[in-house]
């Protein structure tokens, strides 16, 4: 099976054994194909990974630390061929992580976040609430992850209604007419977690507002929520109690794979599309663990092309909780994100007290 | 404006208060008079007695740093520089701003100032690790028993985001010492002194290690053993973030032994640190992770070395050797013939050297072939750690006195030439 019948397979229709035959050779190709071409990635891959003798099972894939791309852009193509340069959103102080794309993995993004939504949203458009401010995509000089994301998701919508204002305060009336005229039947709802709780919901609470038809798609992760003591379980309970919403899915993503998404089941739990996977690693000796054990979480991905981006070992800490045995139909590895790894204070003469004078 | 006072007691402050303080403190002591190396001594001992201390290594490091004799010691370096022509008395108020997490630092600086007989004004950082709060305890405790003018000779504080503060007090001392990274020291440089007032400052710095190969490869076990845990105890103890924490450790031998030796050496390092439980946080190892890649694309890496706690990136050629840098147990490698083909790739940055295999006329040599253009400091493996007097270029007893200039009496004005009968 090639990358393409992979993304025209049902999502979530492949045994994990056989899954990972097709992808270790896929990535394995993919390894080859970046050394060639990226003379970085030869480099990391000759040094970092001097033992890497070819991929006999997903696990020998080489992986790159996702933090490498804020400080270097490796690329694969050259550079008249680059026609974006993606940028996470980062948080202040943060440097960005910068992606460039050509056409052909831009193309493949597309495609694979469409097989993977239109498992869930079936193949006809939606009209579509977005729960974000009209001015964010306005603004063309910011084009980040949030953006991108953004705009992605809107492909598979129609009728675009912005909830927010440009003061990200919540356009009741507006919501009421969208829903007055297109809530009798399926539409979609679009947000980043945080804001889908805090901008939407929180305000939404006393509008007695039926939007029991709507299917909800957020991301963007708990971090905020987390500080809130608002859980996973406790974001969908009140959103079927306040609003009648229940079908509700998170995804998990990065802009070092974008279009790579894995999409909660019906279960709560996250799963990898056919054309990825995810490794969970120790943090400390890096060695693949077992099930049900809880590390920092590496995805493998055939999305990226114009940059050695298919092998990444996150700063994310997950478990996988099961393996082809799901209880909403989908094969293949079940697992859950909880949260950045713990920053570390460190030790040291060199940081202090700018803060005396500035 | 408001600062949380620290020592002499715990409370807030107003700045006027401590405006107050200060300029009402003005008796002090000689330079090494009894009394103050007394206190010092006093002090010592309460580090040692204190069981909370006790827990800390480099708690006892510093308190044996201050034991009487060494006080002693320090006693007669001090009177051996003096001179026939120049008095050495007190510079007067201090300010020091130590680093907010190298914990014992302020103690050290202080303690070199109070020696020399002058009053101190210390700012402590708001995170403060437990250490330093044990340090203010037992100073605390130590002044409310001493004298009247060694209580008034320190105050300790603490404040903000209040460039206002810092002026006020830059404006009342003779002398401020900065600890802290390059871009602390530059923008406390930028709050104006009083005109007499100067500035002593300790800006980043970048240290390494080296080690002959030959005579290492004659070590026994045992003295492999001793050698890994000193350089453990160099590198480990802050993070490998201590100024004086070596980051490149260089070989010096042919190309056969300087390989043979690495490999007994980092295995005796790990086995140094497996013994001793030691382990980092995880961001710590991801940190380490992503700098390696970072090196690998960027600078003639050869090799990759990683095992639990020590990661070691070959270099083919110190040529670009960065000064950036991720701590904790992440260590360049890199072999040269013979010392000397160091001096062209050291730079003003470098701070300590380590040695190991080396004689001191060598060292000697070495450091005069450099004539100040890098390297501030050269000891054992085993004493990156181990504060001086002497420290990044400057002698601190020296920083913290004036010299009054009288010279003896030459030419033919003697008393009685005026007199009218001559």
């Amino acid at each position: 099976m090639t990358f393409d019948e992979l993304l025209q397979a049902p999502q979530y229709s492949l045994p994990q054994r056989e899954k990972e035959v097709l992808l270790a050779e896929e990535l394995g190709a993919l390894t080859e194909y970046h050394s060639r071409r990226c003379d970085g990635y030869a480099r990391l891959l000759r040094v970092l990974h001097a033992g890497y003798n070819g991929v006999k099972s997903l696990s020998d894939v080489p992986y790159l630390p996702v933090g490498l791309f804020k400080s270097h852009m490796l690329q694969s193509v050259p550079e008249s061929e680059v026609f974006k340069v993606l940028q996470s959103s980062g948080t202040t102080g943060q440097q960005p992580s910068r992606i460039p794309l050509d056409r052909e993995t831009a193309r493949r993004q597309t495609i694979a976040l469409s097989r993977i939504m239109m498992h869930i949203l079936g193949p006809r458009r939606l009209p579509m609430l977005l729960v974000e401010s009209p001015s964010l995509i306005q603004d063309r000089r910011q084009f980040n992850a949030r953006v991108a994301g953004l705009l992605g998701m809107m492909n598979f919508g129609r009728n675009h209604f912005y909830a927010l204002d440009g003061n990200m305060q919540l356009d009741i009336a507006g919501v009421r007419s969208f829903v007055d005229r297109f809530g009798h039947e399926p539409f979609l709802i679009f947000g980043f977690t945080f804001v889908v709780w805090q901008n939407f919901l929180l305000r939404l609470a006393e509008q007695k507002l039926d939007l029991s038809n709507g299917i909800l798609i957020h991301t963007g992760g708990w971090k905020k929520l987390q500080e809130q003591a608002v859980s996973a379980e406790e974001f969908r309970r009140r959103f079927q109690r306040e609003t009648g919403i229940s079908k509700i899915y998170n995804f998990y993503g990065m802009v070092e794979q974008v279009g790579s998404v894995y999409l909660e089941g019906e279960d709560g739990y996250l799963y990898p599309p056919n054309f990825a996977d995810v490794i969970v690693r120790d943090p400390v000796t890096l060695e693949e663990l077992p099930l049900g054990q809880v590390g920092i979480l590496q995805v493998l991905s055939l999305l990226p092309l114009s940059y050695p981006g298919h092998s990444l070992l996150t700063e994310d800490l997950g478990i996988i909780h099961a393996i082809d045995s799901s209880s909403c139909g989908r094969y293949g590895k079940a697992f859950s994100v909880l949260g950045r790894l713990p920053q570390a204070e460190m030790r040291g003469c060199s940081d202090v007290i700018a803060s005396m004078v500035a | 404006m408001e600062v949380e006072l620290l020592v002499p007691q715990v409370r807030r402050a107003s700045l006027e208060e401590v405006v107050a303080l200060l300029s009402g403190q003005t008796e002090s002591l000689p330079p090494f008079s009894d009394r103050s190396l007394d206190f010092c001594a006093g002090l010592s001992q309460a580090i040692f007695g204190d069981h909370e201390a006790s827990r800390f290594p480099e708690l006892l490091a510093l308190a044996f740093w201050m034991r009487k004799a060494e006080l002693i010691t320090l006693r007669s370096q001090f009177q051996a520089t003096a001179q026939t022509e120049a008095i050495s008395v007190p510079c007067g108020l201090i300010f020091h701003i130590p680093p907010s997490n190298v914990d014992t630092i302020f103690v050290y600086s202080w303690l070199l100032a109070i020696l020399t007989g002058n009053r101190n004004l210390i700012r402590m950082s708001a995170r403060r690790a437990p250490q330093a709060e044990i340090l203010l305890r037992l100073l605390r405790e130590s002044l409310g028993r001493a004298e009247k003018v060694l209580q008034n000779s320190t105050i300790i504080l603490s404040y903000g985001h209040d460039a206002e503060i810092t002026r006020v007090l830059s404006m009342m001392c003779d002398v401020r010492v900065i600890w802290g990274g390059d871009h602390t020291v530059s923008l406390i440089r930028s709050v104006p002194l009083a005109v007499h007032a100067r500035e002593v400052t300790f800006p980043d710095r970048s240290s390494l290690a080296v080690i002959r190969a030959e005579p290492y490869l004659t070590l026994n076990p045992k003295a492999r053993e001793k050698l890994a845990e000193q350089f453990f105890n160099d590198a480990y103890w802050f993070d490998q973030m201590a100024c004086s924490s070596p980051r490149l450790l260089v070989w010096c031998g042919t190309p056969a032994d300087a390989q043979r030796a690495a490999d007994i050496f980092w295995a005796a390092l790990d086995n140094c640190i497996n013994k001793k439980q030691f382990a980092a946080a995880p961001a710590i190892h991801m940190r380490k992770l992503v700098f390696s890649c970072e090196s690998i694309v960027d600078l003639p890496v050869s090799n990759y070395r990683r095992s639990r706690e020590v990661t070691v990136l070959t270099l083919d050629s110190l040529k670009s050797y960065p000064r950036e840098h991720s701590g904790g147990g992440l260590f360049f490698s890199a072999r040269v013939d013979h010392l000397s083909d160091l001096a062209p790739v050291l730079a003003r940055k470098d701070q300590t050297l380590t040695y190991f295999g080396f004689d001191l006329n060598e060292l000697r040599e070495f450091a005069l072939s450099l004539n100040g253009k890098a390297v501030d400091r050269m000891v054992p493996i085993g004493q990156a750690l181990q504060f001086s007097r002497f420290w990044d270029g400057k002698d601190l007893l020296r920083e913290f006195c004036r010299l009054v200039h009288i010279p003896s009496p030459s030419g033919n004005l003697e008393p009685g030439s005026y007199s009218p009968e001559a």
